[in-house]
C-alpha cells in the first residue's frame, strides 16, 4: 500500500482465504484498485514441487496485472478532506427483541443482547465529555473507521455502559490506536488476540471496576460493559468481524469483554500507571494485546520457587514473545507480590529474575517455527543455533507486572500478540458533570 | 400499538481518500521487479521460482528482494524507499 501511495505500481500475491481481508484493507488504506493475484490456501504447508506448480500458474496473472492499462483512473482523491460525519439515525418499533434481531442481522452487534443506541441515550452519554460529537478521536484499524466521540458513545450505549464511563472509552480508543500498540495486527491476525483494559487510579474506585477476587470474570457492571464497549468499537468502527477482517482461527472468550483494575491497595509496589510516569492521583487506562490467560498456582514460602514456576510457564515454542522479542504481562496475585516484597525485591528485581529464568532453548522450536525464531531475533541476538538461550523480551523492562485479584495463590501470565506494546493513556473526566454515586 | 424509537446505525465510515493507481508497465522486458518477502513459510521459495520465471519467460532485467522481520509488521520506510527508487513495480505477499 505504501508503495502505491508513493506513485509506484504494486501487486499483492494473496492466499485465497485472505482475499476478503486483502480487498477490504486496500479500500480502507486508500488503494482500492491495487491488483491481487490469488494463490491457493493454505500456502505455507505446500511441498517444494507444489510451490513450483503454483509459481507456474500464477506468473501469467502477475505479468498480466503488471502490464495492463488501469481502467479505473477516474477515482481521484478529493481536493479537500472529508468532514467528520455524524451518525445516521432511523426509526424502529420500540421492541427489544426486534431491535436485537435487526442489529444481529446487519452485523452491528457482538452476539449478545444490546441496549438500543437511541438518540436520547446517546445524547445522555455525550453529556459526560466536553468534546463535540463529531470530534475525531482516531481512526480504527483495519477498516480505518472514524472514531468520533459520537460513534464511541453509540458503542458504549449498546454495551450497557453508564454514561460516566465514556471518558474511559475515549482514552481506550486513543490507546489502541497508538502506533506502538500495532492494532492492525491484533485485529487481523489468525492468533486469538484480545484487547485487555486495565484501569488504574481513583476512577477504578469510583467507577467500581473490580480489582479483587474474580476481577477478570463476571459479576461487575463496569468490568463487563467497559470491556464489551471496547470490543464493539473494534467491531463497528474497526471493522474486525470474525471470519472477515478478523482472521482469528478460534478467537477466545476475552474478545467479548476483558477489563479489570489493578489492586493498588493490596500491592506493595507502585502501580502500573505510576511506573509509566503518571501520578498516583491520575486515572489511566492501559491496553494490552493478550493471547490468553494462563493461571499459575503455587503456595510457596520462597520467592525463588514462584519465580521458577512463572518463568517455566512463560516458555513455549509457539510464543510470539520468543519469536520476535515481546512485551508480556504478568498479573501477580497479592499473595505472590507480597511474598516477593518480603524477600526485599522491588519490581525491577522481579523482572530481572523472571527475564533470566525464562530464557528458552532455541531448539525447542522446530521446523518453520525455528526459522521464524531465527529470522525474528538474529538482528538482536546474532547467530542463533539450537543451543542458543532466547530471552522472552529484548530487555527485562519489557515485562510488565501488575497486581490484581483477591486471596489465593494464583497469578496469571498474559502472553501477548506479536510486536504489540501495551499503551497507557490518561482518562480525562469532565469536571462539570457530577460523578455517579450508587 | 408499539411506540417508535429513533436509533443510530453504529457502523462508522472510513474517510480515507482513494489514491490513483499507477499505470501498468505495458511490458516486463527490461524492467526491474522488487519483491517484499513477508517472511511467511514458503513465500521465500515462491519468490525464488517467480524470479526465475519472470526473468526467463518475460525478459525482466533484474529482481530486487527484501525480507520483512515478520508478516504482521509493515515494511520499514527505508525498505519501501529503496524499492520505490530502484524497482519499476513491487510485489508483496499476504495470507498463510
Amino acid at each position: 500500500m505504501e508503495v502505491v501511495k508513493r506513485g509506484k505500481l504494486a501487486l499483492t500475491v494473496c492466499s485465497t482465504s485472505f482475499l476478503g481481508l486483502g480487498r477490504a484493507q486496500q479500500k480502507a488504506l486508500g488503494v482500492p484498485h491495487m491488483p491481487i493475484v490469488q494463490i491457493p490456501h493454505p500456502f505455507g504447508t505446500r511441498s517444494r514441487e507444489e510451490l513450483r506448480e503454483i509459481a507456474n500458474r500464477c506468473v501469467e496473472d502477475i505479468a498480466q496485472a503488471l502490464c495492463e492499462k488501469n481502467e479505473q483512473q477516474s477515482e481521484q482523491a478529493p481536493s479537500t478532506p472529508m468532514a467528520a460525519p455524524r451518525a445516521l439515525s432511523f426509526e424502529v418499533d420500540n421492541d427489544l427483541e426486534q431491535i436485537n434481531r435487526l442489529f444481529i442481522k446487519k452485523r452491528w452487534a457482538d452476539g449478545q443482547l444490546i441496549a438500543p443506541p437511541s438518540v436520547e441515550a446517546v445524547k445522555h452519554m455525550l453529556r459526560h465529555t466536553p468534546l463535540a460529537p463529531d470530534h475525531i478521536v482516531a481512526t480504527v484499524a483495519p477498516a480505518m473507521g472514524v472514531a468520533t466521540v459520537e460513534y464511541i458513545a453509540i458503542q458504549a450505549v449498546m454495551a450497557g455502559c453508564y454514561p460516566e464511563y465514556l471518558p474511559v472509552l475515549i482514552a481506550a480508543t486513543e490507546a489502541v490506536t497508538t502506533p506502538a500498540f500495532h492494532l492492525q495486527a491484533i485485529q487481523a491476525t489468525t492468533n486469538p488476540s484480545a484487547v485487555g483494559l486495565i484501569i488504574n487510579g481513583p476512577a477504578a474506585h469510583w467507577l467500581e471496576v473490580n480489582s479483587g477476587s474474580g476481577c477478570m470474570g463476571p459479576g461487575h457492571w463496569a468490568n463487563a460493559t467497559l470491556g464489551r464497549a471496547l470490543r464493539l468499537i473494534l467491531l463497528n468502527i474497526g471493522g474486525a468481524w470474525p471470519g472477515e477482517m478478523d482472521r482469528a482461527t478460534q478467537g477466545q472468550p476475552a474478545k467479548y469483554s476483558f477489563c479489570w483494575a489493578e489492586n493498588e491497595a493490596a500491592s506493595p509496589w507502585d502501580p502500573l500507571h505510576v511506573e509509566r510516569g503518571f501520578s498516583r492521583d491520575e486515572s489511566t487506562v492501559t491496553v494490552v494485546g493478550a493471547l490468553g490467560t494462563w493461571s499459575m498456582n503455587m503456595t510457596a514460602k520462597k520467592g525463588e520457587e514462584v519465580i521458577a514456576m512463572i518463568a517455566d510457564t512463560m516458555q513455549y515454542p509457539a510464543s510470539s514473545d520468543y519469536i520476535y522479542g515481546g512485551a508480556p504481562f504478568v498479573v501477580l496475585s497479592p499473595q505472590h507480590a507480597n511474598l516477593f516484597h518480603r524477600e526485599g525485591w522491588d519490581k525491577a528485581q522481579v523482572r530481572q529474575r523472571l527475564w533470566e529464568s525464562s530464557k528458552m532453548l532455541a531448539g525447542r522450536s522446530k521446523g518453520n517455527e525455528f526459522d521464524r525464531l531465527v529470522n525474528g531475533r538474529r538482528g538482536e541476538l546474532g547467530p542463533i543455533n539450537e543451543n542458543t538461550l532466547i530471552p522472552i523480551s529484548e530487555k527485562p523492562e519489557d515485562i510488565s507486572l501488575v497486581v490484581a485479584g483477591g486471596t489465593g495463590s494464583h497469578s496469571v501470565f498474559l502472553p501477548v500478540s506479536a510486536h504489540t506494546r501495551s499503551v497507557t493513556k490518561a482518562i480525562t473526566f469532565h469536571e462539570s458533570v457530577s460523578r455517579h454515586e450508587p | 400499538m408499539t411506540q417508535r424509537l429513533s436509533v443510530y446505525e453504529p457502523i462508522a465510515p472510513c474517510l480515507t481518500a482513494p489514491n490513483a493507481n499507477p499505470q501498468g508497465l505495458g511490458q516486463l522486458q527490461g524492467k526491474v521487479i522488487g519483491f517484499i518477502d513477508n517472511s511467511k513459510p514458503n513465500f521465500e521459495l515462491l519468490v525464488d521460482d517467480l524470479s526465475i520465471l519472470l526473468t526467463e519467460r518475460y525478459g525482466v532485467k533484474a529482481i530486487l528482494r527484501q525480507r520483512k522481520r515478520s508478516a504482521s509488521q509493515g515494511a520499514s520506510v527505508a525498505l519501501i524507499e529503496e524499492m520505490v527508487s530502484k524497482a519499476d513495480a513491487v510485489i508483496t505477499g499476504s495470507g498463510d
